[in-house]
Formats: structure tokens, C-alpha cells, sequence
């Protein structure tokens, strides 16, 4: 069987999956696009290397995550910056909360706030305010679900940094997301 | 600094730290005993925690809403083209 008729099938069979996956895990539609592509053009490339050991899908879907994490991992890729100075919005030099930066009540249950529709677009306002790189590490996080060594490796930043940069970024989406909700 | 008191700052590092590494004992210490005597520091916790679920959620919630046909057809084209 020709070459490009196996993958022009699996274009067929699998675009859909594939771009809803790439669609949920970076949550940019041209950029789940271009994934997408990418990941049938690498596997044009290699598809002679493509033994049929595991499915066709499986393949893809391998493919396709190398491309998330090399997004992610091109988005961290810069001198890892923890300025103090940002900190000292939220914290005196004692490292106590400044008296108007302290966390207040929400006043919710978990589960109103879940599928509270204002707040999930101040959320998503939110972390889009956040710097490229502090936002990245939140999604490695808690979007595709990488676990603390995980992230670190793929990074290629010390456990360490991780977590100093999952504080700071914290830190201020908290507060963030904080003054949306109470002032609206 | 203080082998049992931490500030809030510190406090709040350990709180991010312990979703993605496990804590020290000392540390574990620490944090609970900060944490008795810190409401703003529980609140954070708690709201850290409410944040990340409606991190995780949301990106559930959204729905493809792209013409998938269009899609493929750019991609059959891509991989048409000669090299």
C-alpha cells in the first residue's frame, strides 16, 4: 500500500481527536492547529519508522505530546527571572502579609465557584495576565497534570525554581482573581 | 530564621511547594503550626486548592469549535506538498 494513503486515512480517522486533545492542553485554537499540522508533517517524515508496533493513533498521539511539552519547554526556554521587587507588592520585609494584600473570604463553596460562569472568565482573564512563563508552568501543572518532577525535567529547571515560580505566579493570580470576584 | 515559625511568605512557598514535592518533616512541622496561627495563610491554602481544581477544570469545559473538514484539508495539502 502507497505511503500517503496510510496517512492520508489517519488524517481522515484521527484529526478531530487529535486537535480537541492539543485544543484542551494549550487552549489556543491556531495553536492546536498548527500542533496538529505539525504532527502530520513529523509524521510524514518518520512514517517509514513507523513499524505498526503500536497503533497508528498511539503514534500520532506520541508525536503530538512531544509537540506540546517542546511549546511549553520553548516558552520557559529564557533566564529564569525571580525578581524580588514584585514581592514586595504582596509582602513587608518581614515576609508578612501587607495589611490590604491579605487574602480575604470568597464566601463560596468549591462547587458554586466551579461552574460559576463570571468566575471562571475572571479566572481565565486572570492567567492570562500572568507572564508567559508563570502561566506555562501553571498549565504543565494542572492542565496536563505533571507531577512536580515531571515538570522540572521537562523544563529543564531545578525543583526548586518550580516551585519558587508556581508561588509567584500563585501569589498573584490569587490576588488577582481576588479583587475580580469581591468587586464585581 | 525561626526553626518554628515561618512567615507568611515562607509559609505560602511551602503551601505551593507541597502540591508538587513532597515536604521535609521539619517543613511539614512548620507549615501546620504557621498555619493554626495564620487564617490569611489557611485562606490562601484553601483558595490555592480552589483555584487549581478550576484550572483543571475549565480546560475541560471548553468545546471544539473549529471546522475540523478545514483542518484536514490544510493538512492534507501540507503533507502533499514536495519536499
Amino acid at each position: 500500500m502507497p505511503k500517503d494513503n496510510r496517512l492520508e486515512q489517519w488524517v481522515e480517522d484521527y484529526t478531530r481527536d487529535l486537535y480537541s486533545w492539543a485544543f484542551h492542553k494549550v487552549s489556543d485554537t491556531e495553536l492546536a492547529k498548527d500542533l496538529v499540522q505539525d504532527t502530520f508533517l513529523a509524521a510524514a517524515e518518520k512514517i517509514e519508522s513507523f513499524k505498526g508496533d503500536s497503533s497508528p493513533k498511539t503514534w500520532l498521539f506520541a508525536i503530538l505530546n512531544y509537540k506540546i511539552i517542546d511549546h511549553y519547554r520553548r516558552k520557559v526556554n529564557q533566564p529564569i527571572l525571580l525578581d524580588t521587587q514584585s514581592f514586595s507588592t504582596f509582602f513587608d520585609d518581614e515576609g508578612s502579609w501587607k495589611p490590604e494584600m491579605r487574602p480575604k473570604d470568597w464566601d463560596y463553596e468549591d462547587t458554586e465557584l466551579l461552574d460559576n460562569p463570571e468566575f471562571n472568565e475572571i479566572l481565565s482573564r486572570c492567567l492570562g495576565e500572568l507572564p508567559e512563563m508563570w502561566n506555562a508552568t501553571i498549565r504543565l501543572k494542572y492542565i496536563l497534570g505533571k507531577n512536580g518532577e515531571e515538570i522540572s525535567q521537562e523544563l529543564g529547571i531545578t525543583p526548586t525554581n518550580l516551585w519558587q515560580i508556581i508561588h509567584r505566579a500563585k501569589v498573584q493570580l490569587r490576588n488577582c482573581v481576588e479583587n475580580g470576584w469581591l468587586n464585581n | 530564621m525561626n526553626k518554628l515559625f515561618l512567615s507568611c511568605l515562607k509559609a505560602t512557598e511551602l503551601i505551593e511547594k507541597k502540591l508538587l514535592f513532597k515536604l521535609s518533616v521539619q517543613e511539614r512541622v512548620q507549615l501546620k503550626i504557621h498555619k493554626m496561627m495564620c487564617d490569611a495563610c489557611t485562606l490562601f491554602e484553601k483558595q490555592s486548592n480552589t483555584l487549581g481544581k478550576a484550572i483543571s477544570e475549565s480546560s475541560k469545559k471548553e468545546n471544539v469549535t473549529i471546522d475540523v473538514n478545514n483542518l484536514k484539508k490544510d493538512i492534507l495539502k501540507k503533507i502533499g506538498e514536495p519536499e
